[in-house]
């Protein structure tokens, strides 16, 4: 396991607040530059071999209608389900090639969560921890980056596209604060050159010669802060070629679907297999309290080419048995239809699917009871769900850190992971 | 078989006004899921069908008065919502469009000798006896029981790969033309149980209105993925000939503002309705009228409904009734737009149980609508004493 952090590598307050003003101050490359680099990071690089993609479905999908049907049930709505590569085992109708990647699933029916609303939910699902607790813990994009990333990588450790989490980094710092693609995958405007290569690298020996003489004089954090964060964006400059779709999109088009969503997740494929060790990929469109079945139809459209060519990819790859690829949202949705044929916001028995990264698949784990009211079997919290994900990934899920003396770990006191989920 | 029928009206038909009380001759409950389907099948039978699949006939008094008739019959076959059902001129045949990919046609002198009791306030009476209920202290009713004769369908058009939401006949009752959520439109021959012609619209096909001619076809596309470049709205009026689009409406930026849930030409074929669908603000969703023609814009109808669900034309051409999901049926003077008479009570305001569907008799002497907490309204067009 990765031993706990020392006092010495835990991030200052003050050092907190002079990165909140970097990151506050636009550098959206924070994610490389560190506050700290301590030996403790570089010892655990060995473990930089396992990556974690996020589909974050943003509004909260609906379990009845994606995962754990309720067919002839007064609570089971329009669509029907179908059955999968696994015996037993049923998924909605409008989900036809996920249901061909059953066998690669861990389908838990049984999240009961704590936070109802999407600003708290958001947090909690992205953290594990309730947004109201005074400590600002950091989104496990952020977490995994810190364990899972190579400092010495051009490319981001902590990626995603579109609506996704809003914690960021907290305690861990602005060196591990997301770094934002556009929905589709598309590189932020500032990483485009408007001068010739060598030019730009003229501007960047300038810069950076200016920039020395000015650290010589003035000695402090914020300002070797702001010199690493230009420099990782130089180094961002350099990889950006990663980034780059416009060969091999046009192929994998029809695989992923022509959509945002399809873009987003053949670029966190491209990312993970070039070493990002963590990818969120938001989709919108899933907060149905309004036609919440035309709703989820046309959403899972769009996410089940996707997703399933997602595992794919990985799969063909050989990159699957090390890449989990988590499904999930903030809350999931009520049994009961209101009268405005949508679904409200649901905590109480809803469904999360992780696959691929040492996840054991083509299992359900926990059910819901007749109607999806109640979880019937196996509650699972935020914290157990975490201790999982942390767990197959390599990460410590009791791992401590510190914001100024005071201690906090990776996930809340009794998380436990799920045993039968992890290979 | 499939005679064509007038539409001719005798003349006290055609001079028949809207009713001028909103209270309800009779209401019909029905409470096993939301009412999302209603059609007149010849002068007196009522046809009602459900978010189950589940499709049930009344045959209402021949004149206005006394208690809630119960069902007759029960037509068994779908498998999920009924988003549609229509009859032909003569009364003879139902047709019913569904979730479950089919469109089934009924014939309604069939009789079958099976039967089964049902019970019309089921649902009422189990959520009265549930825990919930108990602790509410929720009254237990009495059952409404009825004993229906059960039919089958006597043919099933198989085309469509995925709901069946819009469908439309001619005047003839002999083209059927309908629309589905893989956006294929497919016109058939009815009398023949045959595809005639398919092609396939941008998104998903939602209202589908068929000129009485059958030489036109409206169709409204959509793709409701809200915050997503995906989104995708149309109106286009299409040659049933040919498959061949004539007129894109949506190039009127009058047009262009909405997703239409609903859709019906006039009984001449010189107008088109279009009522906008989805959850809308109040002040948001105005009834348009068209000249399929030009397709320009004549004139808008109040706002109001909070979007469209149903909307059809009185069979003397000069109201059209339009509902939805402000619970209240409307019904407007063609000629000058005007509201002529509002029927139903909102039942709370903003989102209570909406009316799905309207129907008027080919003979004009009833209008009903069905709504989603499982009931039918009739009203009666010919009370005297209102």
């Amino acid at each position: 396991m990765v031993p706990w952090n020392t006092r010495q590598e835990h991030l200052s307050r003050r050092a907190l607040l002079k990165g909140a003003l970097v990151t506050a101050g636009g550098l959206a490359v924070a994610n490389w530059g560190g506050l700290f680099h301590s030996p403790a990071v570089a010892a655990d690089a060995p473990r930089r071999r396992k990556r974690c993609i996020l589909l974050w479905m943003n509004g909260g999908a609906s379990q009845i209608d994606t995962f754990d049907m309720k067919p002839g049930r007064r609570t089971g709505g329009p669509f029907r389900p179908i059955q999968t590569n696994v015996t037993g085992v049923q998924i909605c109708e409008y989900l036809p090639r996920m249901a061909r990647q059953v066998d690669k699933l861990a389908i838990i029916r049984s999240m009961r969560t704590q936070s109802p609303d999407h600003p708290d939910g958001i947090y909690h699902m992205h953290t594990c921890y309730r947004q109201s607790e005074r400590v600002p813990h950091p989104e496990i994009g952020a977490m995994i980056a810190r364990y899972l990333g190579d400092p010495d990588s051009d490319l981001p450790s902590f990626v995603r596209m579109g609506s996704t989490g809003n914690g960021g980094a907290g305690y861990l710092g602005p060196r591990y604060e997301p770094f934002s693609l556009g929905r589709e995958g598309r590189l932020p405007y500032f990483t485009t050159p408007y001068v010739n290569a060598q030019a730009q690298e003229r501007r960047s020996d300038l810069l950076r010669f200016v920039e020395e003489e000015f650290a010589r004089q003035h000695r402090a954090e914020p300002f070797e802060s702001h010199r690493m964060a230009e420099a990782r964006a130089w180094r961002l400059l350099r990889a950006r070629s990663v980034f780059d779709t416009s060969r091999d999109w046009p192929e994998a088009r029809d695989r992923y679907g022509d959509t945002e969503l399809g873009r987003g997740c053949f670029m966190a494929r491209k990312l993970v297999e070039a070493g990002v060790p963590f990818v969120e990929v938001g989709q919108e469109n899933y907060d149905s309290h309004v036609d919440n079945f035309v709703c989820h139809k046309a959403n899972m459209g769009v996410l089940d080419p996707a997703w399933s060519a997602l595992l794919d990819d990985l799969r063909e790859r050989n990159l699957l048995e090390d890449t989990l690829v988590v499904w999930m949202g903030e809350v999931g949705r009520t049994p009961y239809i209101n009268n405005r044929a949508g679904r409200d916001h649901f905590i109480r028995a809803w469904t999360i699917v992780l696959a691929g990264g040492g996840i054991r698949g083509g299992q359900v784990y926990g059910a819901s009871d007749a109607d999806g009211r109640e979880v019937q079997d196996n509650p699972v919290s935020e914290g157990d769900l975490f201790a999982t994900i942390y767990t197959t990934l390599g990460v410590n899920p009791r791992v401590r850190h510190y914001v100024g003396t005071r201690p906090v770990w990776a996930t809340p006191e009794g998380s436990r992971p799920i045993r039968p989920l992890l290979s | 078989m499939w005679h064509s029928l007038t539409l001719l009206f005798p003349a006290f038909l055609l001079a028949q006004a809207p009713p001028t009380s909103d209270k309800a001759t009779w209401t019909l409950p029905w409470d096993a899921d939301w009412v999302t389907a209603v059609s007149f099948v010849g002068p007196n039978r009522l046809a009602v069908g459900n978010n189950l699949g589940e499709i049930l006939i009344w045959e209402l008094p021949d004149k206005p008065g006394g208690s809630a008739p119960p069902p007759v019959r029960r037509l068994e076959g779908h498998t999920n919502t009924i988003n549609r059902l229509l009859s032909t001129p003569d009364g003879r045949w139902l047709i019913s469009a569904s979730n479950d990919h089919a469109i089934r046609c009924w014939d309604m002198q069939h009789e079958s000798a099976e039967s089964a009791g049902i019970v019309l306030n089921a649902i009422t009476i189990a959520d009265a006896k549930s825990p919930a209920g108990r602790r509410a202290g929720r009254k237990i009713p009495p059952p409404i029981e009825a004993q229906v004769k059960l039919s089958k369908e006597s043919r099933v058009l198989s085309g469509h790969r995925d709901w069946v939401v819009g469908m439309s006949l001619s005047a003839d009752g002999r083209t059927l033309a309908s629309g589905d959520d893989k956006g294929d439109v497919i016109i058939w021959d009815l009398p023949a149980g045959k595809e005639i012609r398919r092609w396939k619209v941008k998104g998903w096909a939602w209202a589908v209105a068929l000129a009485p001619d059958a030489g036109l076809v409206a169709v409204s596309e959509r793709r409701p993925l809200v915050f997503d470049s995906g989104r995708h709205v149309g109106m286009k009026i299409w040659d049933v000939r040919s498959g061949e689009m004539k007129r894109d409406l949506a190039l009127d930026k009058d047009i262009n503002k909405h997703i239409y849930g609903a859709a019906a030409f006039s009984p001449d074929g010189k107008l088109l309705a279009l009522g906008p669908g989805g959850e809308l603000d109040p002040n948001n969703s105005k009834i348009i009228l068209v000249d399929p023609a030009s397709g320009k814009k004549i004139r808008d109808l109040a706002p109001g409904h909070m979007g469209v669900t149903d909307l059809v034309f009185h069979p003397d051409g000069k109201h059209l009734i339009s509902c939805g999901r402000d619970t209240n049926v409307r019904i407007w003077n063609v000629a000058d737009g005007k509201l002529v008479k509002q029927l139903g009570q909102p039942r709370g305001g903003q989102f209570k149980d909406w009316f799905h569907a309207v129907a008027i008799s080919l003979d004009a002497r009833w209008l009903a609508a069905g709504d989603m907490a499982g009931a039918v309204q009739v009203w009666s067009l010919t009370n005297p004493q209102k």
